[in-house]
């Protein structure tokens, strides 16, 4: 079946890049995140892909077919309002119904397909309910299945889950992967959410200012992060500036070492690690080794932060339970470990901004 | 009122003061209703069942024969007249197409209306606004000179050729059968079609202002949402906006209905007299040539009746054809 791509996609309002650039592939059954914060032009991409944006610049094509300039009601991809935009004046059938009604499928035909898609989302008993009836939950359950009634080709979710609380939104997310999975269609979601990206995506695009940041699979996402946004973002990271020197990196005094890296001398670098790469245990590997004092320690029962102080800065090292951290205490002064493998070292954002 | 004054028979010590007050308050409200709005209505009513005495003015009187001249003449049962229904009937028709031809009108602009700016929104309400100010009396001398036979539109399409083309291809008869022609020329004066244009026009600032709310919340990711179902344009219009909207769209309706009930120099300017309504004979009864106002005013008290049966009608088919949806679903 066909992938949708999207080809030097560029969006602009006035003089607001909003998309500058992006080149996607979304390949077919699989569900990929946007994952932004807010102003970060995900939304604005997602509209792209539905037909309710004009493109700027750039291509988008369906397998052979170039979508560029169809309009929304002619690629009836489905989709999945932030506020569901149920219709209150129909009940939760007809809201269903509404694409196959307004495709002249004749009513028995249309309200059985309506009675299966209400079982998929567990909604039968509901559908004479009117929609003012329903918690946020089913009308989110409502929606998805409107959405789905015209069997798209493709299914957008804008910010699905940011109208329900905290409990259901899990419970949704997984929900929502099951079916996507059950039913093998393609998929995009607008989150802002990473663990909900997390949850559900098979790819990941994390956007920043209209720019593509990084686009792959969760894992690669998290544990191979392509610039420092992206580290930042997805997962926590404590941040560190340096100069590399003779192939290491010297930073705080101490000269660290990061495995092989592709920097000229004396380029001002920027270097992340996440909070468990780190190490704070009694038998610890030799090498890149930082004293380090113990500030504050937050013990939220399933994992505890240790806040340190360091000559590279502040720096929060995570342990979960069952991990053999040694047991510290504020005011210690202790040394960590910092593996030259965890270490992602980005050219300095300063730096950078000066070269461009 | 009266828990008032179960309060201040409770505790008639203690709360002496503000429980006064609150009497006294509403006695005055009450007054003001009753001076401005309830004696002038019971006045008229009282009339409409007075006597007229020829040559000389009236007398207070309880006679049902304003009533029964309304319905059949004054000389039934030897002759019936049905003129006063005619009236009636007009009053009735100009305001049911007239509101309906408003509100359909300004529907579109209204749609479209709330999907300009907000600087173009405000200027275009601000101008809406403006133009109410503009008197009925304004209005109708404006179209009165664009519809004039001898200087208005019909000038324009005879000068044009347009007319001269019009009886080439034949329509020029068939305008005459809907009077809008004399045997030479268009005209407008006097017709129908000029009466209710210029009705439809005096309320659509109205129709727009009174639709505006409703369309201006109207949720545009629900617009959007039928699109990507499918919907094209029209049909988003048609199941969508709509439907959402029906309740003020109707009340837009019923209101423009009442107020175009009463309308008068329009009608005197534009409608042939045998075409006159209900509203211009209660003028001439009270005011103008017959000098009849016990007749004019049960005329009056007939409209208000009628105006308001036609209300009550409109909300029963309105909750109805919801209900009927409703148990549908």
């Amino acid at each position: 079946m066909a992938d949708l791509v999207l080809s030097g996609i560029r969006k602009n309002y006035g003089k607001v890049q909003a998309v500058t650039s992006a080149d996607l592939t979304f390949a077919h059954g699989e569900l990929t995140a946007l994952l932004g914060p807010s102003g970060c032009g995900k939304t604005t991409l997602l509209r792209m892909v539905a037909g309710l944006e004009d493109l700027t610049a750039g291509q988008i094509t369906l397998g052979t077919r170039n979508l560029t300039d169809v309009p929304a009601h002619k690629r009836k991809f489905g989709m999945v309002f932030q506020n569901f935009a149920l219709f209150p004046h129909l009940n939760v059938r007809e809201n269903v119904c509404y694409a196959l009604t307004i495709d002249g499928v004749p009513k028995a035909e249309a309200y059985s397909k309506a009675g299966e898609l209400l079982d998929l989302v567990q909604l039968s008993a509901f559908a004479d309910r009117r929609i003012g009836a329903l918690s946020g939950g089913q009308r989110q359950r409502v929606a998805i299945a409107r959405a789905l009634a015209q069997e798209p080709e493709i299914f957008l979710l804008d910010e699905p889950m940011s109208a329900l609380d905290a409990n259901l939104r899990e419970a949704m997310q997984v929900e929502l992967r099951l079916l996507q999975q059950r039913l093998g269609i393609t998929t995009i979601v607008v989150t802002h959410d990473q663990r909900e990206a997390m949850t559900m995506a098979d790819k990941i695009v994390v956007m920043s200012n209209g720019r593509v940041e990084q686009f792959g699979p969760p894992q690669d996402i998290y544990h191979k992060p392509r610039n420092a946004f992206v580290a930042d973002f997805i997962g926590r990271a404590n941040f560190f500036e340096g100069i590399i020197k003779s192939g290491k990196i010297a930073a705080g005094g101490l000269t660290l070492d990061a495995g092989d890296l592709k920097f000229t001398e004396t380029t001002p670098v920027q270097v992340a690690i996440r909070p468990e790469k780190v190490y704070l245990e009694d038998t610890m590997p030799e090498g890149n080794r930082v004293a380090a004092t113990v500030k504050f320690v937050r013990d939220v029962g399933a994992a505890r932060d240790i806040h340190l102080e360091t000559p590279l800065g502040p720096m929060i090292v995570e342990y979960a339970i069952g991990e053999n951290a040694r047991s510290v205490s504020v005011g210690d002064s202790v040394e960590v470990h910092l593996p030259a493998t965890a270490l992602y070292v980005y050219p300095s954002e300063a730096a950078v901004r000066k070269a461009a | 009122m009266s828990s008032a004054e179960i309060t201040s028979g409770v505790a008639p010590t203690k709360a002496s003061a503000p429980t006064l007050s609150l009497p006294l308050r509403t006695i005055v409200l009450w007054a003001v209703i009753v001076t401005f709005c309830v004696v002038p209505f019971v006045l008229v009513l009282a009339i409409s069942f007075g006597q007229k005495i020829e040559g000389a003015a009236w007398e207070w009187a309880f006679t049902g024969e304003n009533y029964l001249r309304f319905f059949v003449g004054a000389d039934w049962p030897e002759t019936t007249t049905t003129l006063y229904l005619n009236r009636l009937y007009y009053s009735l028709h100009y305001a049911v197409i007239a509101s309906v031809i408003a509100v359909i009108t300004a529907f579109p602009f209204t749609y479209f209306l709330t999907r300009m700016s907000r600087a173009a929104q405000s200027r275009w309400l601000v101008f809406l606004l403006a133009t109410m100010s503009l008197s009925e009396v304004f209005i109708v001398m404006g179209w009165d000179i664009l519809l004039s036979n001898r200087s208005g539109l019909p000038m324009v399409l005879r000068e044009t050729g347009i007319t001269q083309w019009l009886k080439d291809v034949g329509w020029f008869t068939q305008l005459r059968e809907w009077g809008l022609a004399n045997p030479r020329d268009v005209k407008f004066k006097t017709s129908v079609v000029a009466t209710i244009l210029t009705m439809s026009y005096l309320v659509w600032p109205y129709a727009v202002i009174l639709m505006y709310p409703a369309l201006s919340r109207l949720d545009q990711s629900m617009v959007e949402a039928a699109r990507t179902m499918g919907a094209g344009p029209w049909t988003v219009v048609r199941t969508v906006v709509l439907p959402t909207i029906r309740m003020p769209l109707i009340g837009t309706v019923f209101l423009l209905f009442v107020f175009l009930l009463g309308s008068y120099v329009t009608v005197t300017v534009f409608a042939d007299p045998s075409k006159q309504t209900l509203a211009v004979s209660v003028y001439e009864a009270v005011r103008g040539s017959t000098l009849n106002a016990p007749f004019g005013a049960a005329q009056a008290i007939i409209l208000l009746i009628t105006g308001a049966i036609c209300l009550w009608l409109g909300q029963l088919l309105v909750n109805r054809t919801g209900s009927s949806a409703e148990a549908k679903a």
